[in-house]
């Protein structure tokens, strides 16, 4: 008896509890309001809107895990579909240079963020505050309206299985999972903490803070380009806005999976969990017929709340240890 | 002594936006004759009364510390414009009751961002940028989509008024505003404490200072500021329309910074902030002169940011 007791506090007081309680009553709901929420089809519908948002949540909680923040990330990827959108052609060779170009350009916004917050020692805050003005300013200059052109091909893609069972968005999950794999076996992982966790202990034991933050911004910017590929899939237009609420969804869903704002602390698995959670909380808005006018308000009240659980959190395991 | 006086002036923040806003004016006057005239200098200051209250309470914010910063104000000028035109009804005996009611509104909603930042330890863009959205759709709940109700005929008079002819009203209460503003900063036991906890909370702390609880109430403050904005904004439109606080946000960031207070806090007065108001103001005049689209602007923003972020924040080493 004692040591069920002792079992059940120990889930309770984990960080993860609150995650897994929201998680096990957001399937509920949603299993409730969406028609069909078991079968392939809806699987499958999900999987594919969900799959952009879980990567930016990662890329999100790379940065958060140095200690930083960007919050240009929504930008960057919007950025980021109009350049897709106005390179593709329909030639193979045009897919293959839009591509090229987006992973290109998103590590080369990284690497610009990263510059400015690591070695000029600018707050993160503001940097990426600033540079999501600009990103969205390019966007805005190259497409006014939604438009470029999309191949069918390379959008149908993203929509089909493999062999006819498994969606491609598995595949690109599993891949993710194997980059996440190699990722944590790289010396550069353990500095990641370290450097979040206590920049001069980190310092002190010879770990180059500058290049280690460098690096989790670049890192970002790789699932950066693979979220942008993902959602200019799904669109199949490249527009200035389409990303820009990715921002706060990326924050939010980063600290639901148990990331701390102070860096150091969660892991990029827990925000992709927390992807998809918030994910399953927007489905609730589109299935229980919330009317248009309520959505932004309730989308905000949503994300205000899974920052105000994230911190309770926090708290909560900070009064324990 | 004397040389070293005015060399100080010379090279202060102060004047050099000073000598910016000028030559801002000369380029203006030689892409458009009749930029420099006295009108067109009084109906730019005039438009730089809005962003210049909105950017009052940004001040507060950031001299606050704790990387304080309010980007909720956007949609808070939004609210207040269309919840005052909704109150206002065009009818002049419902002005007290908006006066009221709306910065009232406006604190309320900076509590609810006070406390995000102070008590639950969220980052103050973080929380402030959340709030701007819940905002924005509650102006949407508010006017399905269409703002309705107008200014009232005493409300236009001060909104597009002037005095002798020539300044505005909006402007004769935005000198007014300053005044009080930069007195109580520099000579009140309250500017002090601001300061204090804006440097080093902890001392702050020490010497009885309820640091959370004082932030969460600098936060209500900057929130009925923007309310009061937004009412004073519908007194120049007339009629109400949605998402007329937008354009304020960022500027109202880079004016703080241009104005000399430091983004990390504690450092800085509202008069650095009003000046570069007005420098914002005649830049983005320009800007709209040459026809220069929302791209163009958001990139000059930004870069501006960035570069003022550069100049001024480095935290050294």
């Amino acid at each position: 008896m004692l040591k069920i007791n002792r079992y059940f506090k120990e889930i309770y007081s984990s960080t993860a509890f609150p995650g897994i309680i929201i998680f096990l009553m957001l399937i509920a709901i949603n299993a409730v309001i969406q028609p069909g929420f078991f079968t392939y089809y809806s699987f499958k519908l999900n999987l594919l809107s969900f799959t952009p948002l879980i990567l930016v949540s990662i890329a999100q909680a790379l940065v958060m895990l140095v200690g930083a923040l960007d919050l240009s990330i929504g930008a960057s990827i919007s950025l980021l579909t109009v350049f897709m959108a106005s390179v593709m052609g329909d030639s193979p060779l045009s897919i293959a240079l839009a591509l090229i170009l987006a992973l290109g350009a998103a590590l080369a916004m990284s690497l610009f963020n990263g510059f400015f917050i690591s070695y000029l020692k600018l707050p993160p805050f503001l940097v990426t505050y600033a540079s999501s003005a600009i990103w969205f300013g390019i966007a805005l200059y190259i497409m006014p309206t939604p438009g470029g052109y999309i191949p069918k091909p390379f959008y149908k893609f993203y929509r089909s299985d493999f062999l006819g069972i498994i969606p491609i968005p598995v595949l690109i999950l599993i891949g993710v999972g194997v980059i996440y794999f190699i990722l944590s076996r790289l010396k550069v992982y353990k500095h990641m903490y370290a450097v979040g966790g206590k920049e001069e202990a980190a310092w002190a034991s010879g770990i180059k803070i500058h290049a280690t933050r460098i690096k989790a911004f670049l890192w970002s910017g790789v699932f950066i380009a693979l979220a942008a590929i993902c959602l200019v899939s799904q669109t199949a237009t490249g527009d200035a806005r389409c990303g820009l609420s990715y921002t706060l969804d990326s924050v939010a869903a980063a600290v639901i999976g148990g990331v701390s704002f102070s860096g150091g602390k969660g892991s990029l698995a827990g925000a992709a969990v927390g992807g998809v959670i918030l994910g399953l909380l927007i489905n609730i808005l589109y299935f229980a017929n919330v009317t248009s006018f309520y959505q932004t308000f309730m989308k905000g009240i949503i994300v205000i709340g899974a920052l105000v659980v994230g911190s309770v959190t926090r708290m909560k395991e900070q009064t324990i240890s | 002594m004397a040389f070293n006086g005015w060399r100080r002036i010379l090279v202060s923040r102060l004047t050099i936006t000073i000598l910016i806003i000028l030559l801002l004016f000369l380029l203006g006057e030689i892409i458009f004759p009749g930029f420099m005239s006295l009108a067109h200098v009084m109906s730019i200051l005039r438009l730089s009364v809005f962003l210049g209250i909105v950017a009052l309470g940004q001040t507060l914010v950031v001299l606050s510390g704790n990387e304080g910063i309010d980007i909720s104000v956007g949609s808070v000028v939004s609210l207040g414009v269309v919840v005052s035109a909704y109150i206002l009804g065009g009818e002049n005996f419902n002005i007290p009751q908006a006066l009221v009611l709306v910065p009232l509104m406006g604190f309320a909603i900076g509590l609810a961002n006070g406390a995000g930042v102070s008590y639950l330890g969220i980052p103050p863009l973080v929380m402030t940028f959340a709030m701007g959205n819940v905002i924005e759709g509650l102006s949407l709940i508010i006017t399905k989509g269409f703002p309705t109700g107008q200014a009232p005929s005493l409300l236009e008079v001060i909104g597009s008024g002037r005095l002798f002819g020539l300044v505005p009203y909006l402007v004769l209460l935005w000198v007014f505003f300053s005044v009080i503003t930069v007195i109580v900063l520099r000579k009140s036991k309250w500017g002090n404490i601001l300061y204090g906890v804006g440097t080093n909370s902890l001392a702050a702390e020490l010497s009885g200072v309820v640091v959370r609880r004082f932030r969460m109430y600098i936060y209500a403050i900057c929130g009925a500021t923007s309310a009061l904005a937004g009412l004073l904004l519908l007194s120049y439109t007339g009629t109400p329309y949605l998402n007329l606080g937008a354009p304020y946000v960022m500027p109202s960031i880079v004016a703080v910074a241009i104005g000399g207070t430091s983004l990390a806090g504690g450092k800085g007065n509202y008069s650095g902030t009003a000046i570069g108001c007005v420098a914002l103001t005649t830049l983005n005049s320009i800007l709209v002169a040459i026809q220069a689209t929302e791209a163009i602007r958001q990139i000059v923003y930004g870069s501006l940011l960035l570069a003022l972020i550069a100049v001024s924040e480095r935290r050294g080493g």
